[in-house]
């Protein structure tokens, strides 16, 4: 046994011996034993120490064993000591229910029995030592319950503290979810006190379009005991409303049920303000960008495109879900996707601007040109991330550019045809009179004659050369009325022989009578040129369709006479397409001028008419047909149709 | 016809072509006096009789046709025919009677001249 757990029993006789034989008998216990000779010594020692029992002998002088017990008992500290009586003088059951009723717990008689005693006392001592550490356990468990209660304490405060610092509105609720508590600063802005938000809590204040919604949220997570989470506008004191995120998560206790709710309202304005104006710029770009008149392409770091706005869908004829890893280089020309490829890798590479020009496939299979300006995106933070282009279909200005050039070239050529013309007319008149007057001089024998006929003659070709290619002049300065197919027919008895040498089957089909005012000359140059080109065509043969009819052009409304000039001959070489017009263009080699479809082209122009040609190179045959329209038929004909010329 | 002699004024800056010109309207049985320029030829036509006027169109100072808008002023009926070695017929030549090409050769200047002078259509 432990020393502190040691019991103190106090043994009280006035007789030394006794006590002295009291200790032998309970030494064995090993508690702790304490003496006192009288009731007066009992008192002293039971106020010094804890007693356990108390061992007395019930008569003693002075003061008694029982008046000495109910000292004892009087105090309440002593209530609940256990007191054992020895008497050797009273042994009657009455002494004994006296001694009971003191409070006494036991009693014992003499002689003595040691072992008897030692029982009796053992057993108060050990109620005495449990009692003990109860009481003990006890004061502990008090003692922890106290700390604990403070550090509670201390734990609301800082929470409070904690709570009312956040820049969140916050909110604690029952679990029925009544409000009961909010922080500091849903005071601060919604200028309440307690009294006026216990009842309604938040709900006045959420803005009306959302409440509905907003409470049923609630009112469900409530129900499910699950967090909750919405968004919508809180009133401000000043009556503007605020976007608020607004969570709330249960807190449960030991049980696991729920004790509590946590809420918080957190200002989203200005990110939702934000948010709002980057939806705005980025709708703003896209409603640019869909009705720029320029196709835009946004690329990014990979080099693969992100963004086409409509104007380029709408060209292609495709959008980024369809293939988007290659849409673009797809679309491209396959002679320009290398080309594409380099400068736009290296330019990504380098991270500079590019400008390139391209075929792109529009949606319609046609290739178009495009010159497409690419700018890298620098962010802000100067942060690389992709480029944004623009493309724009330049196929018409190349064209127009194109035909600028060759327009300049052919005016270039008009004037230079003018200034030959003229340094050759001058001389030319002054040659042709002189000879004219030599050929007729009296004194010219025959042979002087016959040399002067000779350069006359070749002089007549020069005049007729320049005339025909290095002039345009009119011999009249009024239009006679010119029957088309009058003019035709001269042509084509001029070169009938041509036409019979080549075996050429001859297609007349003159469809309208129609006149038009005109120069037959300047006509009938055309006509020589066209019906020529179609002879020369046709060495090995062929068919030769002359054809005249009346017509209102489409696009002006204007009538006139539309004449087809078709051979079945070598066909026309695509690549010359452009080029048939242009002067001193020949595919004759040596034997043409060069000039004869510039020239043809040039009267059929001054009539304000139109030349056209179409050549096709097939298997079975070529064929190429010249179309030439004179407008200038006032109204409609009714006599046009000559039915005796159909197919002469 | 060519009883009563017709003269014709000659008007040229070059003086070989102008000759030759001459002489073969001559050939043709026309008086012919000739002028070495616009002025000239003003002075001319202001001084004595002419009735027809055959004037190169392109010409130091005074062109072509302003000598036949200035003729027209004060001689209306004073015919005036241009002839040039130009490609295109100039937007003022419609102050003469008749725009001509030299190439024609001295047949048809002749022919045309002859047209002018008694009145017949121009064209054919």
């Amino acid at each position: 046994m432990v020393a502190n757990d040691q019991v103190n029993i106090l043994m009280v006789d006035d007789q030394p011996a006794k006590l002295l034989s009291y200790e032998v008998i309970l030494g064995e216990l090993g508690e702790n034993l304490l003496k006192a000779s009288s009731g007066t010594e009992a008192l002293e020692q039971l106020l010094k120490s804890d007693v356990a029992v108390v061992l007395m002998d019930v008569s003693m002088p002075d003061l008694d064993g029982f008046q000495l017990a109910d000292m004892i008992r009087e105090h309440p500290r002593f209530q609940k000591t256990a007191i054992i009586f020895i008497s050797a003088v009273h042994l009657s059951d009455l002494d004994r229910i006296k001694g009971y009723q003191r409070g006494a717990v036991d009693y014992i008689s003499v002689p003595v029995v040691p072992e008897v005693l030692r029982a009796k006392v053992s057993v108060f001592a050990e109620l005495h030592r449990k009692t003990r550490q109860l009481e003990k356990l006890n004061r502990d468990l008090e003692l922890r319950v106290a700390q604990r209660t403070q550090e509670l304490r201390a734990s609301e405060s800082q929470f409070r503290t904690l709570a009312n610092t956040i820049p969140q509105l916050a909110w604690i609720a029952g679990p029925d979810g009544s409000a009961v508590w909010y922080n500091k600063r849903w005071y601060e802005y919604t200028a309440t006190s307690w009294d006026e938000v216990r009842i309604d809590g938040a709900k006045p204040f959420i803005h009306p379009d959302h409440a509905e919604r907003v409470l049923a949220g609630v009112e469900r997570s409530w129900a499910a005991g699950e967090p909750w989470e919405d968004t919508f506008p809180l009133r401000r004191h000043d009556g503007k409303y605020r976007w608020f995120l607004s969570r709330a998560i249960p807190i449960h206790d030991a049980n696991g049920a729920i004790a509590r709710w946590f809420g918080t309202n957190t200002d989203i304005t200005e990110q939702k303000l934000a948010q709002e104006k980057v939806v705005e710029s980025e709708r703003r770009f896209r409603t640019m960008a869909d009705t720029a008149p320029v196709m835009i392409w946004i690329a990014g770091l990979d080099q693969r495109i992100t963004y086409f706005n409509k104007p380029w869908i709408e060209f292609t004829g495709r959008s980024l879900d369809q293939n988007a890893a290659d849409i673009w280089i797809s679309g491209v020309h396959p002679e320009d996707i290398d080309r594409c490829r380099k400068v736009f890798a290296s330019a990504f590479a380098e991270r500079v601007s590019f400008s390139l020009e391209y075929r792109l496939r529009r949606f319609d299979g046609e290739y178009r040109w495009i010159v497409d300006n690419g700018v890298p995106l620098i962010g802000p933070d100067q942060a690389f991330s992709g480029y944004i282009g623009g493309s724009i279909d330049i196929t018409e200005r190349k064209q127009a550019e194109a035909a600028l050039i060759r327009s300049e070239k052919l005016a270039a050529m008009g004037r230079l045809a003018g200034i030959i013309a003229h340094e050759i007319n001058n001389p030319l008149e002054a040659i042709a009179n002189a000879f004219f007057l030599l050929r007729r001089h009296p004194s010219l024998d025959r042979d002087a004659r016959r040399y002067a006929d000779l350069a006359e003659g070749e002089l007549a070709r020069v005049a007729h050369i320049t005339r025909q290619t290095l002039s345009f002049y009119r011999e009249s300065q009024e239009p006679v009325s010119v029957s088309i197919f009058e003019v035709l027919d001269n042509v084509l008895d001029l070169q009938s022989r041509r036409i019979k040498a080549n075996g050429i089957a001859l297609d007349k089909r003159f469809r309208s009578s129609a006149a038009i005012q005109g120069f037959p000359n300047e006509l009938k140059q055309v006509f020589l040129n066209l019906i020529g080109n179609a002879i020369e065509a046709m060495k090995d043969g062929g068919r030769l369709r002359i054809q005249v009819d009346e017509r209102t052009e489409e696009k002006s409304g204007r009538r006139g006479v539309k004449i087809l000039i078709c051979d079945t001959g070598s066909g026309i070489d695509p690549k010359f397409a452009k080029r048939i017009f242009e002067p001193f263009f020949t595919t004759k080699e040596t034997k043409g001028t060069g000039l004869g479809l510039w020239i043809s082209r040039g009267i059929i122009q001054k009539y304000d008419g139109s030349i056209r040609f179409r050549s096709m190179r097939l298997a079975s045959g070529h064929a190429t047909c010249f179309a030439i329209f004179i407008p200038g038929l006032p109204a409609p004909q009714n006599a046009g149709f000559n039915a005796s010329l159909v197919g002469a | 016809m060519l009883e009563s002699k017709i003269t014709i004024l000659c008007v040229d800056d070059e003086e070989i072509p102008l000759m030759l010109r001459r002489m073969v309207l001559e050939k043709a049985g026309y008086d012919v006096v000739t002028a070495r320029s616009a002025a000239e030829a003003l002075v001319i036509v202001a001084s004595r009789h002419v009735d027809l006027v055959l004037s190169d169109y392109l010409m130091p100072s005074l062109s072509g046709t302003e000598l036949s808008r200035q003729i027209k002023v004060n001689r209306p009926s004073l015919p005036v025919i241009l002839f040039s070695g130009v490609n295109e017929v100039p937007a003022d030549a419609a102050y003469a009677d008749l725009f001509l090409s030299k190439v024609v050769g001295p047949v048809d200047l002749c022919e045309k001249i002859a047209m002018v002078l008694g009145n017949l259509p121009l064209s054919k």
